[in-house]
């Protein structure tokens, strides 16, 4: 039966989902690349819009790799650290596909790349200082990853789940961590399941990986970490999807995972919390996954933050203009917004396509594809229908707020409407109507 | 090799609108168009192995409902001054429309349906009743005799002599005005066979109109009635165009199913329910009603499978299950659904088969359940998750 369960696979784990063409054949088969820093790098100065810091350096000085660029000023802030030795020559400011403008230093880089010292102090310190001092970011929930385990720890979680399902087309930074980091992460898994006190971390891979699965169950022989094959329908990435194939427990709508006792963390913070804990070594550099068709040397790569989209975009190689640049993955990412968007801590892929896909949309024809697709289970089509109404009711906004915002409704759709783009719309709209405090503030 | 673009200054996106936009940012291949084409080109394999049986009258059938579904499109595109690019369903729901009537089928039924199935059907229901099935049965009303498919009308079901595929013609009687051929054979004695459609065969049958021999009931209808079992697999039997071809309708669907169109639960669950409906359905023979007609032996030989067999192949309901039902508007959106609408047709066709004098049982039931697939639609509403309970 184990022979059989080898070859077939696993069942899909939720009602709806669609294996869609990956595109990774390229990418995955080449091995995470360091991108020398060659050109003047905008850091930056915080991770987020709201997290507020202070910089502590001044224009003119001199930095090294590992100096700190920026001090934060609350508890759930990240001091940012420089990727390379250089000067500080400007302080301004700087766009971020995800935040829009932050405040920026501009280093420019002096080619010797001198490290600071290793501090020694660090063994004294807990987990949860040691993150924060040295910066992780966690990309899903967007918050440090200190932040998101102390908010765990005070909810009181049971269960630690690493999503390494990384579904989406195109992207395979997560697939490359595995293959090259694969002792350390299952070392910080534990370490992290320590810090959160739970007695059951799942690390999820994807199925169809075999022998990245075979080699992480290999590493967590004897360790408490339990590694989940699972099948790899789109979007098995989604925290709120992972918790029910795994735990068969389903979130409220609008809830997190939380509300169920269960953390779910990216590989790529894990990843970073490698870097910090067992190099010690503050986050300087983002792996991403430069890749599309307009791209020339297709890969993942390890990029310093603060490196320009577009200086990153003429080191992979272009082989046409490009039609639609995107940060992130192809059905839940960012579009860059502006030319001099910049790598961030959180920024997993760069795709750049050389057409821009137009859509005309053509009245609903009833296929039913959304329907069937949706990962839980909401019919996009009648809630479409909300744009035209003045308020909707509590299922309707139930509804609204179930989902998820993988895309796959626009995606599938044939009659090309924007299904997904109205709901998430039309769920922040509702939202701020219903909200008492904005109906008095106007 | 592919040269490598040289970035200018701002000359690496292609305009202003690359680096905008929501997400996702790329979409599945297939949108309606490719849908409507992928139907029209199975549809017209199975209307050119029509025109191969029933020569160039069914061909000039097919072209004049489609060109007359084209021009009823286009009046109604000009008259509610709504942009073009619905066309191709038009085309589709003219073929499809062409594919239900007979090759006999005078000109004027074909132009006048296949108006009715784009200006009523299309336009006025919305395509929410099939529209080439509303077309179909509307001329069904108007012209009784025209399309009637049995009795002594001049115009009834045809077959090939002398052509690349042969049926039985033992039972038939020739015809010599036919006039289907593009060059008429000089030595033959008639130009097309008349014959019973398998259908209106297996009507009499359950209506006792087949005399008994001895005590075997069905060894007359399936000895001396019906034709072969192959001549119903690969269409040399009398009926519509697109009707008949069994084999061609199998493939055409497979080819749906494969593209992702068609969802293989449907036909199958319509072809499997009007199987079980005909195997439990009573017959009536020697004027008492038999249950179970499935499990009837006699001589030895299990003529009660030849019989449900023949129910599956002789008439409309492979053209219903593989081209008719699947209609993505006019069915439920989900394969629950499609499930229920499925076994609906399968059982309603065979139904009003066995007891009812309506023609075009299959048509009829496809709309009956094309009526309900709101309700359909209301009562099978999926889970949503994290609102159990």
């Amino acid at each position: 039966m184990s022979f059989l369960f080898n070859l077939l696979g696993p069942q899909k784990a939720f009602s709806g989902g669609l294996f869609l063409p990956d595109y990774k054949s390229v990418t995955a088969r080449r091995p995470i690349e360091l991108l020398n820093v060659d050109g003047p790098l905008h850091l930056p100065l915080t991770v987020r819009r709201d997290l507020k810091t202070t910089p502590c350096v001044e224009v003119g000085d001199h930095v090294r790799r590992g100096q700190r660029l920026s001090r934060s000023t609350c508890h759930d802030s990240l001091p940012v650290h420089a990727p390379t030795s250089g000067r500080i020559v400007e302080l301004g400011r700087v766009w971020s596909a995800f935040d829009g403008y932050l405040p920026s230093a501009v280093l420019e880089p002096d080619g010797r790349d001198e490290a600071l010292p290793q501090h020694q102090g660090w063994e004294d310190e807990s987990l949860i200082v040691q993150l924060a001092e040295h910066g992780v970011m966690c990309a899903d929930p967007r918050a440090p990853l200190h932040v998101v385990i102390k908010q765990a720890v005070a909810k009181g979680v049971t269960d630690l789940i690493v999503n390494a399902m990384e579904t989406e087309p195109y992207l395979t930074s997560d697939l490359r961590m595995l293959v090259e980091e694969h002792g350390r992460i299952i070392d910080v898994i534990c370490e992290l399941a320590d810090a959160l006190g739970v007695s059951h971390a799942i690390l999820a891979l994807p199925f169809r990986h075999r022998r990245v699965v075979k080699r992480m169950q290999a590493e967590a022989q004897g360790r408490y970490v339990e590694v989940a094959a699972l099948a790899n329908p789109y979007p098995q990435c989604q925290p709120h999807v992972l918790v029910k194939a795994l735990l068969q427990c389903e979130v409220a709508p609008g809830g997190s995972v939380l509300d169920k006792n269960v953390v779910v963390l990216p590989l790529s913070a894990v990843g970073q919390a490698a870097k910090a804990l067992l190099d010690d070594r503050p986050l300087t550099h983002a792996v991403m996954t430069v890749a599309g068709d307009a791209v020339e040397r297709a890969g993942t790569y390890r990029v310093a933050i603060g490196t320009p989209m577009r200086h990153l975009a003429e080191r992979v190689g272009l082989v046409s203009p490009v039609g639609k640049a995107v940060c992130g993955g192809p059905l839940t990412g960012h579009a860059l917004g502006n030319e001099e968007a910049v790598v961030t801590a959180d920024t997993k892929a760069l795709l750049l396509f050389s057409e821009v896909e137009t859509s005309v949309p053509v009245p609903c024809i009833h296929c039913g594809w959304c329907v069937e697709d949706c990962p839980v289970g909401i019919d996009p089509t009648t809630l479409m229908h909300l744009e035209s109404r003045m308020n909707c009711t509590d299922t309707e906004m139930a509804h609204l707020r179930a989902c998820v915002d993988c895309g796959l409704c626009s995606y599938v759709c044939p009659a090309q409407l924007p299904l997904s783009e109205t709901i998430k719309r039309m769920r922040t709209r509702f939202e701020r109507e219903r909200d008492p405090q904005w109906l008095r503030g106007s | 090799m592919v040269a490598r673009v040289m970035i200018h200054h701002r000359g690496w996106i292609a305009s202003e609108s690359s680096l905008s936009g929501e997400a996702p940012y790329r979409r599945g291949g297939s949108t309606h168009q490719h849908i409507v084409r992928a139907w029209i080109l199975v549809a017209s394999l199975v209307g050119l192995w029509g025109v191969v049986l029933f020569g160039i009258a069914a061909l000039k059938v097919l072209l004049v409902s489609v060109l007359c579904a084209v021009i009823a499109d286009m009046a109604i595109q000009i008259m509610t001054r709504r942009g073009r690019g619905r066309l191709p369903r038009a085309v589709l729901t003219g073929l499809l429309f062409g594919l239900t009537l007979p090759a006999t089928a005078p000109l004027h039924v074909a132009i006048v349906g296949s108006l009715i199935a784009v200006m009523v059907g299309q336009a006025i229901f919305g395509g929410f009743l099939h529209p080439a099935l509303v077309g179909r049965v509307v001329v069904q009303a108007f012209f009784v005799n025209s399309l009637s498919l049995s009795g002594p009308l001049l115009m009834s079901p045809v077959l090939a002599p002398g052509h690349l595929l042969v049926g039985d013609l033992d039972k038939a009687v020739p015809v010599t005005d036919y006039q289907g051929w593009l060059s008429p054979q000089a030595s033959a004695t008639a130009d097309a066979y008349k014959i019973d459609r398998p259908v209106q065969i297996l009507r009499r049958f359950t209506q006792d109109r087949i005399p008994a021999d001895g005590e075997y009931f069905y060894e007359p209808l399936l000895r001396d009635q019906l034709p072969p079992w192959w001549d119903t697999v690969f269409g040399v039997v009398p009926g519509g165009i697109g009707e008949t071809c069994t084999i061609m309708l199998i493939i055409g669907g497979l080819f749906l199913i494969h593209r992702g169109y068609l969802r293989w639960q449907l036909p199958v669950t319509i072809l499997a329910s009007a199987a079980l409906a005909a195997a439990i359905m009573p017959v009536n023979l020697g004027a008492d009603y038999r249950w179970f007609p499935v499990l009837e032996v006699e001589q030895g030989r299990a003529v009660g499978l030849a019989y449900v067999f023949f129910h599956l192949t002789a008439g409309q309901l492979m053209l219903g299950a593989f081209l008719m039902a699947g209609n993505v508007v006019a069915s439920p959106m989900r394969v629950h659904g499609q499930l229920v609408f499925g076994a609906g047709i399968g059982v309603l066709t065979i139904f009003m088969r066995l007891y009812g004098t309506l023609e075009g049982e299959c048509y009829w039931s496809i709309l009956i359940m094309n009526a309900l697939v709101g309700t359909i639609n209301r009562r099978m509403k999926r889970q949503v998750l994290g609102l159990a309970g």
